[in-house]
């Protein structure tokens, strides 16, 4: 063993974010045969060195949202994750004093709650908590460890002379071509390999990889290191247990844009924006993109509906009728009302107004004189309300998708207005007398994104007296945004340029506040009980 | 890996066959392909499938013993746990990650050390002892917990027939 297998877990090398790095104080230990910086292979030292916790991680100061919430927020690459990982063990492992490697099984065990962890270890249900997470304890195994203290972790080569049948492949081995878990079934290093190559790259397990033999103690991850010798494989596994670490984790959630490989954390868990270092802006609560006025749930059930094709049976039944046999769906383009099946097994002849047989209206070939008050009532209303409803939907559907779309064009708009920054800057502007176009622009896709979710909003809204003022905030936005949309696609001349930059600018702050206005409204709603929605399972 | 499987089932084929546990044959259906055998399961006595000699295929995957062989019995079988084309589905013949309903325990599944014979031992006990839990056969287990005289007329039915079917390939050549 050397120390070429220093490269992967927890490697922190890379480490580029001035980190206070309380994490090597391990280093120096050359018996320490996987090399891993942070020593997980290490026994507990006990000297609790890296103590320090969750929140030591140092993060410039443009990642941190001020203003609006006095919760500060972290954005943490993949290597940050893993530190902050190692210090989540680091801590437990300070107070509990077990090999890190088992720590880091039990805190996956229990979600990375740490508490929780600290609970169970010191109720009197000790025992079963090691049962559960399906590692041996710790005091099990002491007496295999002091004899081989050259080797590191829980994957115990046993170094008598004699010779094994591997299990798996039934060869017969010097035992020191044999690995085994504390819970002491030997296999061949090399059945090992294949067997944790396998688990890793077919299954994607990481968590989960148990003993080979028919118990469930759990493959720790300086096992793993040491058989594995394919950096693919290692690469993966570490990918996989950083993963399931931030997916346990309450306060952490994956930057939702593609490929992105940061994540964010937060100090408690709630409904708010935040902003990755990649720039994608998103919900924390549920990794849409940020959604404001809009709640989650909202937001969740608008996005399954545009999806579903819900709308699509609305349309049917806005526009057409069944045929009375065969249930075939019919709708009418022209001619009469008698109309004749086209399913070639049914034929049925039926009155297209009222639905009965054509039989009885005899030879009134263009009306139908067989009027039922009820059920025609019925047909007409049932008709009517999904008619309505499809309506309903489409207004505030072609709102949001409208404001979606102008959105989209976004980048073209910001290339637009660096030309004409650039033109009015040889109109004998200075550079920064021209920022306010940028501004206005960064004002107006604001404007559009909140636009965007207050139809969201309004569609799921019953109508009463907020919801008038509600409509009334987002008539003005909209209207002003527009505006100023239309103000950024005027030419500027040198003599209307001083003109259009108050025009602009006014206009910018005025969407600007009315914006603020209608979603402290909004809020202020949530906070009051105002809002009341169209179907009564939405709870706010 | 296909070489570690090969060797692992020409050592098993070795050791059942100079050990072979009682009511139970098992072999590579040619010497050309080691990964599908045929084995002959004879019913266990004092059940409703004594006397009665059950074959069967079994098909290795590549990575074996990383995963478990596949089963089927060529016989007709009507049983709570084989599907009525014969396929067997019992928990040891499971990959640990596929129980996503945890109806089975790890230690009853399929691991690297488990082996065509304990597989077969296995499957022995289950005609045995049915788990009418999860059954393949629906049908077969609703007859056997509520009509277990009209269960043993069929269960003899294909017992006489097994015995009628050549016997299993081993013997054959001899």
């Amino acid at each position: 063993m050397s120390s070429d297998d220093e490269d992967y877990l927890y490697d922190d090398d890379s480490d580029d974010s001035g980190n206070e790095s309380t994490v090597n104080q391990d280093e120096d230990d050359d018996n320490d045969d996987f090399g891993m910086d942070i020593g997980l292979g290490e026994e507990a030292s006990g000297s609790g060195g890296g103590g320090g916790g969750g929140l030591m991680m140092m993060v410039s100061g443009a990642d941190k949202k001020g203003s609006d919430h006095a919760h500060p927020y972290e954005v943490l690459s993949t290597e940050q994750i893993v530190e902050h990982m190692v210090d989540c063990i680091k801590e437990v492992n300070s107070v509990i004093q077990i090999p890190t490697t088992t720590v880091r099984i039990l805190l996956n065990h229990f979600k990375w709650d740490k508490e929780k962890l600290m609970e169970r270890y010191f109720s009197d249900s000790q025992e079963q908590m090691f049962a559960e997470a399906k590692v041996v304890p710790p005091y099990k195994l002491g007496a295999k460890a002091m004899v081989a203290p050259d080797l590191g972790g829980r994957g115990v080569s046993l170094s008598a002379k004699s010779t094994l049948e591997c299990e798996i492949c039934y060869l017969t081995l010097p035992k020191s071509l044999t690995t085994a878990l504390e819970c002491g079934h030997p296999y061949c290093n090399s059945c090992w390999t294949e067997y944790i190559t396998s688990k890793i790259m077919n299954e994607g397990a990481s968590q989960s990889i148990e003993c080979p033999g028919n118990c469930d103690i759990l493959v720790d991850d300086v096992t793993v290191m040491k058989l594995v010798k394919d950096s693919k494989v290692k690469l993966k596994y570490q990918h996989l247990i950083t993963n399931s670490f931030v997916d346990c984790n309450r306060l952490m959630r994956w930057c939702p844009a593609p490929d992105c490989p940061n994540a964010v954390k937060v100090q408690f868990v709630e409904s708010r924006p935040v902003k990755c270092r990649c720039s994608h802006l998103f919900c924390f609560a549920c990794s849409e993109n940020w959604h404001d006025p809009v709640r989650c749930v909202l937001i969740k059930r608008w996005i399954k509906k545009c999806d579903d094709d819900s709308e699509t049976s609305n349309w049917i039944s806005a526009n057409t009728k069944e045929c009375p046999k065969c249930k075939a769906t019919i709708e009418k383009d022209g001619g009469c009302n008698h109309m004749i099946c086209r399913n070639q097994s049914c034929r049925a002849d039926f009155c297209w107004v009222c639905l009965g047989p054509w039989e009885p209206h005899g030879s009134s070939w263009y009306n139908c004189n067989r009027y039922d008050e009820d059920e025609a009532k019925n047909a007409r209303d049932s008709q009517e309300k999904s008619r309505a409803a499809l309506q309903r939907y489409l207004f505030y559907c072609n709102r949001y998708m409208n404001h979606l779309q102008s959105l989209k064009f976004e980048n073209n708009l910001y290339s637009m207005v660096k030309d004409k920054m650039d033109e009015m800057q040889q109109h004998n502007m200075s550079w920064i007398e021209v920022q306010f176009l940028k501004k206005a622009v960064d004002i107006l896709c604001e404007c559009r994104r909140t636009l965007m979710y207050t139809y969201v909003f309004a569609y799921y809204l019953k109508r009463n007296n907020q919801s008038e003022l509600f409509e009334a905030n987002q008539k003005d936005l909209e209207n002003s945004t527009e505006h100023l949309s239309e103000y950024l696609e005027r030419d500027i001349s040198a003599e209307n340029l001083v003109d259009i930059k108050q025009k602009v600018q006014d206009k910018f702050r005025y969407c600007d506040s009315r914006r603020r206005v209608l979603l402290d409204h909004v809020h202020e709603g949530y906070d009051r009980d105002w809002w009341v929605y169209t179907s009564d399972d939405i709870t706010s | 890996m296909a070489s570690t499987a090969l060797r692992r089932l020409m050592a098993e084929f070795k050791q059942l066959s100079e050990n072979p546990p009682e009511g139970l044959m098992a072999g590579p259906i040619s010497d050309e392909n080691y990964f599908e055998w045929e084995a002959a399961i004879t019913g266990p006595q004092d059940t409703v499938f004594e006397d009665g000699v059950f074959i069967a295929r079994l098909t290795f995957p590549q990575d074996y013993p990383l995963n478990p062989p596949k089963m089927k019995f060529m016989s007709k079988i009507f049983h709570p746990n084989i599907y009525a084309d014969g396929r067997v589905c019992i928990s040891i013949l499971h990959a640990p990650g596929d129980d996503p309903m945890g109806y089975e325990q790890s230690s009853e599944r399929w691991s690297p050390v488990q082996s065509v014979e304990k597989v077969l031992l296995s499957v022995m006990s289950m005609l045995a002892e049915p788990n009418t839990e999860s059954p393949a056969n629906v049908d077969a287990a609703k007859m056997w917990r509520e009509n277990r005289e009209d269960f043993k007329k069929i269960a003899h039915k294909h017992v006489r027939m097994t015995l009628e079917e050549d016997p299993p390939s081993e013997s054959r050549n001899t």
